[in-house]
């Protein structure tokens, strides 16, 4: 034992700790033989003792009557008392995640309900596009096919609205699903009955034929008795040609799209 | 004449712990508030007269003390520790508060705890046994109020409150080692701060001239 380790173990020899017999017995021989440790040892056991006299001096020491009277006063009148509350759970968390849930929803749904809205007006822009491919078909059928059964005249419906002699060829609102989804593509546009350019020998359409859609100046519209705007007279209009197999063009209507 | 249904509730007595007083304190037993207050209220107050050397201060920090534990008494937590420990901690940082609020005491500067902590402290013989135990306690209390806030609060808890290191490191919340440290530079700064001036000068010169025996 030296005196550096004699001064790590003095206060716990003055305060009476309890440590290892062997350390305590080598620290007792180490006081007997240094004079400057005993001293040291000497001033810690007088200072325990003064601190014990602090303490005992403090022993009875307590907290005013009055303050006991106030803290019950304060514990019945103000309602300082709360209930155990559980420790802040996750509730407000999964309430705002179902809201803003709801909300997705809710919207989503919405968006669906205006899309569907929205889809009869493609229907109504499908139906020429219909009526062309059937025609196309009838043209393009070969001479060997069985002639298709005549259908039922169309009635036209009643909101068919006729604007400077163009027919716009609107569907009823049943049309169903599946054409609408099949036509969804096409361009919305109007367009005029064919008309004929010569004298129309159907047995030379039965033999097929294709529809040609062109550009024409909008003044050959004059040539088949539709009203011209004269101030748009130079610009182009489409229309479809109707071909035989023979390359002669036997009808002809106006289109527009909108 | 039936008698009213009311549903069974456990009375606070002395033989309860503090977990079971705390318990139905905060279910509103006024009783255990009571019984709780009077088991505990001793030893906050001392401590925290012994840290402030105030009455006033101390009196305002058990109070404190105790409406914290009626408002938050849930926050206690047995499994980290006793509740005299919670409530001692809890008080200390009231006190520190006030004591860094109000500046009632001047402590010694950081440099000058360590210069003197660093030294070897000497002493004569019979340093407190001539002065009479008056003189001595009051002394000793005001060389403990001298103390910086870290050495007071370990003289207080293991010296005059008598705490075990556990405890104190508990309440400190900090390791053990650290307050067996604390303390023993806390009690060389006391023997510093008790020592008469005259003797004082003569121990610095004694402690630089001497040598240190390395037997």
């Amino acid at each position: 034992m030296n005196c550096q380790r004699f001064e790590e173990l003095v206060s716990e020899l003055a305060r009476g700790q309890i440590m290892d017999a062997d350390l305590q017995r080598d620290a007792l021989d180490h006081e007997r033989e240094c004079r400057e440790c005993m001293l040291r040892l000497n001033a810690e056991e007088h200072l325990t003792r003064g601190l014990h006299a602090l303490k005992l001096e403090m022993e009875s020491v307590s907290a005013p009557m009055a303050l006991e009277s106030h803290l019950v006063e304060a514990f019945r009148t103000r309602n300082v008392v709360h209930p155990i509350v559980p420790r802040r759970t996750m509730a407000r968390y999964w309430l705002t995640a179902v809201a803003a849930l709801l909300l997705i929803v809710f919207g989503v749904v919405a968006a669906r309900w205006r899309h569907e809205q929205k889809q009869p007006r493609q229907v109504e822009a499908a139906v020429p596009s219909k009526q062309y491919e059937k025609q196309a078909v009838a043209y393009n059928r070969t001479p060997d096919q069985p002639k298709p059964e005549r259908p039922a005249p169309e009635r036209r419906p009643k909101r068919e609205r006729r604007l400077n002699g163009l027919v716009a060829k609107t569907p009823s609102r049943n049309a169903n699903r599946d054409e609408s989804q099949i036509s969804n593509h096409v361009v919305k546009e109007i367009a005029t009955d064919f008309v004929a350019l010569s004298y129309l020998n159907p047995e030379n359409i039965q033999e097929g034929g294709q529809i040609v859609r062109v550009e024409l100046p909008r003044s050959a519209m004059a040539s088949f008795g539709f009203p011209v705007n004269m101030d748009r007279y130079n610009e182009k209009v489409k229309a479809d040609v109707l071909l035989g197999v023979d390359g002669v063009a036997h009808a002809i209507r106006f289109v527009k799209e909108y | 004449m039936t008698a009213a249904f009311r549903p069974f509730r456990m009375k606070a007595n002395n033989d309860q712990n503090d977990g079971e007083l705390l318990r139905l304190m905060l279910a509103g037993d006024e009783d255990a508030l009571t019984l709780l207050y009077r088991r505990r209220q001793a030893a906050i107050y001392r401590f925290a007269l012994q840290m402030s050397g105030s009455p006033s201060v101390a009196e305002d920090v058990t109070q404190e003390v105790f409406l914290f534990l009626m408002r938050q008494g849930h926050v206690f937590d047995a499994a980290r520790g006793s509740l005299p420990s919670f409530l001692l901690g809890v008080a200390r940082n009231y006190v520190l508060r006030r004591l860094r609020g109000e500046q009632l005491l001047v402590t010694l500067a950081d440099d000058y705890e360590d210069e003197v902590a660093s030294e070897q402290t000497r002493t004569e013989p019979g340093l407190l046994e001539e002065l009479t135990r008056a003189e001595t306690i009051e002394a000793v209390r005001k060389a403990i109020l001298s103390l910086p806030e870290r050495y007071r609060e370990v003289v207080v808890l293991c010296e005059l409150q008598e705490l075990s290191y556990v405890e104190t490191a508990e309440i400190l919340g900090c390791a053990i080692g650290t307050v067996r440290s604390r303390l023993h530079r806390a009690r060389s700064l006391l023997l510093t701060k008790l020592r008469p001036a005259e003797q004082a000068d003569q121990t610095t010169e004694v402690t630089v001239k001497s040598a240190r025996c390395f037997a």
